[in-house]
């Protein structure tokens, strides 16, 4: 099939569900309700990139990285040398002020070097991420930093915040599209509502892997599934997953969940 | 890291503690399910501990809010109210209410608003970012006049917020901004949002940092309540349902048990697990009848490949717990069986086509 190695995710059973790995230089979707442990698990895809010395961005379109640092303090895992870039659109002003896009010439930072405190729109000038500037952005730290891994949680914000003058479907197809051109191995957030239709986007990548939060009387249960792989064959079941103190743990020696 | 208390006791240890601090939260649950009753404790806990306290009220007037928390015998005359109701005006002026007219800079609030009314009765239109005006304005002077920064905010609701307010398509950039902005002001904050619709995803419910969501339905003639924690960034949680009860003192979170009677299965939470059995016990129904037919077809020697196929596909979607895709799927693959076997040749057996609705036996 593919001669490509496969990379590891960063989660051993999610490997083995996806029969080895990713292929490398695609874009992948990572969808799931809020709270479902999205995040979690694109830190740890990076995490593991970090360990094998590999350059990896985070972009992070939802939490400032203030408190996703604080957030990920609680797994120990050294994350000093990975890149967060802070795609935050700043307080909109509704004043006649500047409104200024996103630099392109914005640096992200180093874990390390963020701050506790979260960054504070200026008093003059407000920064407004959009796609257009996102991606061109990008497309020169791509070239500069040559990144393997990149994440981007989520493309549910993008969409929702950075696409006022676009047309959504379009404009989120052509960035998935330029993620694949430059060959980095990326992995997208998508927000899923809790019922119902599934956003377009999560059609759009190589592959997509769902996490699902159940409720029962015995609290959360997580289940994670691959609903799709281009490219490479994948376990069809769903497995049950849990958040521990080292992160996401798929548990794929017991049964699968709902095996028919 | 300090947590912030939400100052009802169960549901601080439901959260390991507390709140992470200077972050926004969603409060959910249905109208009368103890939401605002639940950010009267939150608020009460922060000026016990002295700590300035805002609360925006978007719902009812501020003179309403205070009548009814008088019931449960708080004290919070020092509490600050924003009426950012949107008749503001008709409104009399309660110690420690800010009137949005002095507080406010009216004209840029008209600006804003395109309304312009030069009589003294104004109808002050209530937009997010107007309440997000009064909201900074509000901090600038509290941090002049005391040198105290809020620390607790609480926005009640976002729900009146979007009715009153949000304008078309960029109600989602105006929801993220305003949050950003609440986080800028590192103050915690609960935004009380009714949440109508699960198939439509909020945008405060994704951006918000964590989620504490009420229950409460009809048992009987009895009403039960629970609460749970939907989603915490950074922190543990207990992730099960907790009975509720809105007692004199106000409101009570049991930690040793779990609500022992269910909704019943016409509503959609909290119900939901025993609707879930319910709707498998259908599909799986559905399914083993199909797999019925489709064993009488192959004794018949009726071509049905695309059938199991269709099956299969259903079945799929019902291990991924997509019941109404799998039933949908479920009943054309039934369909299209009866229609198959009903067109093929009579059966070597003298039973007669079209087969009864309830399976072959």
């Amino acid at each position: 099939m593919i001669a490509a190695a496969k990379i590891r995710t960063g989660v051993a059973g999610l490997d083995k569900m996806l029969h080895g790995g990713l292929v490398p230089g695609r874009p992948y979707i990572l969808s799931g309700a809020p709270g479902s442990g999205k995040t979690i698990l694109s830190v740890q895809f990076l995490r593991e990139g970090l360990e094998g010395g590999e350059r990896c961005l985070f972009v992070a379109l939802e939490e400032p990285p203030n408190e996703l640092k604080i957030n990920m303090r609680a797994f120990r895992w050294n994350l000093d040398d990975l890149d967060v870039l802070d795609a935050n659109s700043d307080i909109r002003r509704f004043e006649p002020t500047p409104l200024l896009e996103i630099s392109t010439e914005e640096e992200p930072i180093k874990m390390r070097a963020i701050g506790e405190r979260i960054r504070k729109t200026p008093d003059f000038e407000s920064k407004e991420v959009t796609v257009h500037s996102l991606q061109q952005l990008l497309k020169n730290l791509l070239v500069k930093k040559s990144y393997e891994r990149v994440v981007i949680d989520s493309i549910t914000a993008l969409k929702y915040f950075c696409m006022r003058e676009f047309e959504t479907a379009l404009t989120t197809q052509s960035f998935m599209r330029y993620l694949s051109e430059s060959k980095v191995t990326s992995l997208l957030t998508l927000e899923l509502p809790e019922e119902g239709e599934v956003p377009p986007e999560a059609f759009l990548a190589r592959g997509e892997f769902r996490l699902h939060k159940l409720r029962d009387e015995t609290g959360i249960k997580r289940f994670v599934s691959v609903e799709k792989y281009k490219g490479s064959s994948h376990e069809e079941a769903v497995f049950p997953f849990e958040i521990t103190n080292s992160g996401i743990v798929v548990n794929t020696v017991s049964k699968p969940a709902m095996a028919i | 890291m300090d947590r912030v208390k939400t100052g009802v006791a169960g549901l601080d240890t439901m959260l390991s503690g507390g709140l992470l601090p200077a972050r926004p939260y969603v409060v959910s649950g249905p109208t009368g399910g103890g939401k605002t009753i639940l950010s009267a404790h939150f608020l009460l806990e922060g000026l016990h501990a002295q700590e300035p306290c805002l609360l925006v009220t978007l719902d009812e007037p501020p003179i309403e809010v205070k009548s009814n928390m008088a019931v449960f015998g708080w004290n919070m005359d020092r509490l600050k109210i924003l009426d950012a109701t949107p008749d503001v005006r008709a409104h009399k002026r309660t110690r420690s209410v800010i009137d949005v007219g002095t507080s406010l800079d009216v004209r840029d609030m008209e600006q804003v608003t395109d309304i312009r009314q030069s009589s003294q009765v104004r109808a002050l239109e209530v937009t997010v970012h107007s309440v997000q005006k009064m909201i900074k304005q509000e901090f600038a002077q509290h941090l002049d006049r005391t040198k105290q920064r809020y620390k607790r905010i609480v926005i009640d609701s976002m729900t009146a917020l979007k009715m009153f307010s949000m304008h078309g398509e960029d109600s989602r950039i105006l929801i993220q901004s305003f949050l950003r902005f609440l986080s800028e002001l590192e103050a915690t904050t609960l935004i009380v949002s009714e949440h109508l619709d699960r198939t439509v995803l909020e945008t405060e419910f994704f951006l918000s940092r964590g989620e504490i969501r009420l229950h409460k339905w009809l048992d009987g003639s009895f009403i039960r309540r629970a609460v749970s924690v939907e989603k915490f960034r950074g922190s543990s949680f207990d992730d099960r349902m907790r009975p509720v009860a809105i007692t004199a003192k106000g409101m009570v979170v049991s930690l040793d048990s779990t609500p022992q009677s269910r909704e019943p299965s016409s509503g959609p939470k909290p119900g939901e697990s025993l609707l879930e059995t319910r709707i498998i016990e259908e599909v799986s129904n559905a399914i083993e009848s199909v797999m019925r037919g489709i064993e009488e077809a192959h004794r018949r020697q009726v071509a049905i490949r695309d059938i199991e196929v269709a099956l299969s596909r259903a079945m799929l979607a019902f291990q991924r717990r997509n019941y109404q895709k799998a039933m949908k799927l479920v009943l054309s693959c039934d369909s299209a069986l009866k229609e198959r076997i009903g067109v093929a040749p009579p059966p070597p057996t003298p039973t007669a086509p079209p087969r009864p609705p309830g399976g072959i036996r």
